[in-house]
């Protein structure tokens, strides 16, 4: 009877156990803290995963510009967006926000979307540049994107450099200038130079940005050139623009006698010390005698007649800078001979004109556009009445 | 007696509830520390790649640190690692101290902890393709946390026709802690203002190179506001001192311009404008006058 009592209390006490240890198990697997707590962790890391595959899908558009999918695939309806009808070279697709902004735009599959600043212009994104951020560690200037996971609203911020316009000019002699005959060549070498050159003059789309993202103080007056000016070359700053311009990216306004590294064709590569730096006057051939009255290779007065301007509009040099004759004027900082500042080969003038060459440089005094601001040496436009002369720039940079 | 008994029994199967939870390492110590590590700029003293940590036996030791900007990127803070190896009745601990600045960590963990992982055993760390694995056991269940370090550059590649390239995961771009503080004025500690002139003596030397082409002192030309240049001095193979700021170089009382340093000599090595003189001046920089 003793043993029969026992066994039924040890039996209720079970029971009881049993109740409370469920009890305490549906609190502990229901407690919505609990789990939502450890739950919104693994939510986390997945949304971090897409973020950062999103990325990057981002860096390789942006880097493969004209050649994504994506700009197969929404170019007419980017072009139509941004109003622009001209033509234009598809190599400035590659690290222009306008690619990605059209991808986020038109890209119905995409599970994440770009969050808009809170600045005054309708862009997706902020130019960040040393003079407008307090952020530490930036290297180069470029765009701030900041990225919105659709499911989670996590964010991560990207900061996509625009360097891939650049060009490295290889380490060797150089000279300076146009080639005289019985004169001693003016030579240099960059050994100890790491020096990078635009590939293209700057755009009205990069003068847009210094507007919208530089200091107003020196951007004053500047207006902003849209829909099919969008990549055209910048042809109305005055020299002092074009450097705080250059400036805002950290860089600086080019120099001529880099421009002459970058353009005369070196007589032999793999020479990158030669005795003497013999010099075509034309950067497609070795040959002083070798001219081509063709649009391709320089944009002349003729060229208007069977195609419009545009930048990019001629072959590379040897060193990968483009429009480096003909098209607009472009303007250096010559550190040799001030007056000598301008590149003169431009639509200007026609195939005869003596400008057209490289190392010959005409006089801007960086004030105006107007003819009386420039000293064309009296080889003067012939039958022209340019009201202001369109001057374009390009800048360049040194790096460790 | 019974109550006791029953007591025991309450709280020994409700402890059987916790094995489906996570032990020790947690998703929570996983993400927090990815949070702040995806932003880091350096890593440095690494000192194990890939192999089993086995020594020394219950000694803390540094496995490396990790230099991260704070929120809105406006100063660096150092994230020391150690890891103490299990022996006997010490527990194996992976521990994260945070300095406030961008500072070198001390070879033993002793200050407070921003992160502790405890009970860890067998750990290895390797860094590859700019990733950083832990693989470690914790009460006999094996763990394997990699962190993306995006960030971290190894140097550059300068090849000609080409942009320059950084040596990192996504060459060109860079994850950043951005928020309003960021885009304060008085927060911007770049260097140098844009009418900053050589000749006006206002510009900033970012780096100083001295006559055996050492650098004195820290190079800080990455934090020049409107870029730099370079000026010539001591014709050292990996170029002279630098100055941040808008180069005006070649004129009236600035510093002449790098013309190289092999095909001409003395002070035909600078470029000044033709009618001015490269002259050298007090700290041996060739001077336009």
């Amino acid at each position: 009877m003793k043993e029969f009592k026992r066994s039924n209390a040890v039996l209720i006490l079970l029971s009881l156990c049993a109740v409370l240890l469920l009890g305490v198990w549906f609190f502990y697997l229901k407690n919505p803290q609990n789990e939502s707590k450890s739950d919104q962790f693994v939510q986390d890391k997945l949304a971090m995963e897409r973020l950062l595959e999103n990325s990057s899908e981002i860096h390789r558009i942006w880097n493969e510009g004209e050649d994504s999918r994506e700009w197969n695939l929404y170019k007419s309806d980017c072009l139509k967006f941004q109003k622009i009808n001209s033509k234009f070279d598809d190599s400035l697709m590659r690290c222009n926000p306008m690619l990605l902004e059209c991808n986020a735009h038109f890209n119905k599959k995409l599970n994440y979307h770009f969050v808009k600043p809170e600045t005054k212009n309708q862009k997706q994104y902020r130019y960040l540049t040393k003079s407008n951020t307090a952020h530490v560690g930036l290297k180069n200037s470029g765009y701030l994107f900041t990225i919105e996971d659709n499911q989670t609203h996590l964010r991560l911020n990207l900061l996509l450099n625009d360097s891939c316009q650049e060009v490295y000019l290889p380490s060797r002699a150089y000279a300076y200038g146009e080639e005289v005959s019985g004169a001693e060549d003016y030579r240099f070498d960059n050994f100890n130079q790491n020096i990078y050159i635009d590939r293209h003059l700057v755009t009205n789309q990069e003068i847009n940005e210094w507007i919208d993202f530089g200091n107003p103080e020196f951007t004053k007056g500047i207006l902003k050139k849209e829909a099919d000016e969008t990549f055209l070359p910048a042809i109305n700053l005055t020299e002092e623009q074009m450097e705080n311009y250059c400036s805002f990216k950290g860089k600086q306004l080019l120099l001529a006698h880099y421009f002459d590294a970058a353009t005369f064709l070196p007589m032999d590569l793999e020479d990158v010390l030669p005795k003497k730096n013999t010099r075509s006057p034309y950067y497609w051939t070795k040959k002083k005698s070798e001219f081509k009255a063709d649009c391709n290779l320089i944009y002349a007065k003729e060229c208007f007649a069977t195609k419009s301007y545009q930048l990019n509009s001629t072959s590379p040099t040897w060193a990968g800078v483009m429009d480096s004759m003909g098209g607009v004027l472009e303007a250096f900082r010559n550190p040799i001979d001030p007056e000598s500042n301008l590149k003169a080969s431009s639509f200007y003038f026609n195939f005869k004109s003596p400008w057209h060459k490289l190392g010959f440089r005409a006089g801007w005094d960086g004030e105006g556009f107007e003819l009386r601001h420039f000293n064309f040496k009296g080889i003067n436009p012939e039958n022209v009445t340019v009201d202001k002369f369109q001057v374009g720039f390009r800048c360049m940079r040194e790096s460790k | 007696m019974k109550l006791i008994i029953t007591l025991f029994m309450i709280l020994g199967l409700s402890s059987c509830l916790f094995l489906g939870k996570e032990i020790g390492a947690k998703t929570e110590d996983e993400m927090k520390i990815y949070n702040e590590w995806l932003y880091a700029y350096k890593l440095q003293d690494l000192k194990t790649n890939g192999e089993m940590i086995t020594r020394p036996p219950g000694i803390s030791q540094l496995l490396f640190r990790l230099t991260i900007p704070t929120e809105g990127g406006l100063s660096l803070k150092t994230h020391c690692v150690y890891y103490q190896v299990p022996y006997k009745k010490i527990p194996g601990l992976i521990k994260i101290e945070e300095l406030k600045t961008d500072a070198t960590c001390p070879d033993v963990g002793s200050g407070e902890s921003w992160l502790e992982i405890k009970n860890v055993k067998d750990l290895t760390v390797s860094l590859s393709n700019f990733k950083i694995t832990f693989d470690f056991k914790i009460q006999d269940q094996k763990k394997s946390w990699k962190f993306l370090l995006p960030n971290i550059e190894d140097g550059l590649v300068h090849e000609k026709y080409q942009p320059v390239k950084e040596k990192k995961l996504y060459p060109g771009m860079t994850f950043l802690r951005i928020n309003e503080d960021s885009f304060e004025n008085q927060n911007n500690k770049y260097l140098g203002k844009l009418s900053d002139r050589f000749s006006r003596g206002s510009s900033i030397r970012c780096l100083q190179v001295d006559k055996n082409c050492q650098n004195i002192g820290e190079d800080r030309c990455n934090e020049c506001r409107y870029g730099w240049y370079q000026v010539v001095d001591y014709q050292c193979p990996q170029g002279g001192s630098k100055f941040c700021g808008q180069n005006h170089c070649g004129e009236k009382n600035e510093p002449a311009c790098p013309r190289g340093i092999k095909v001409v000599e003395g002070e035909d090595t600078g470029i000044c404008q033709n009618d001015l003189t490269a002259v050298m001046n007090a700290d041996h920089i060739l001077v336009c006058q």
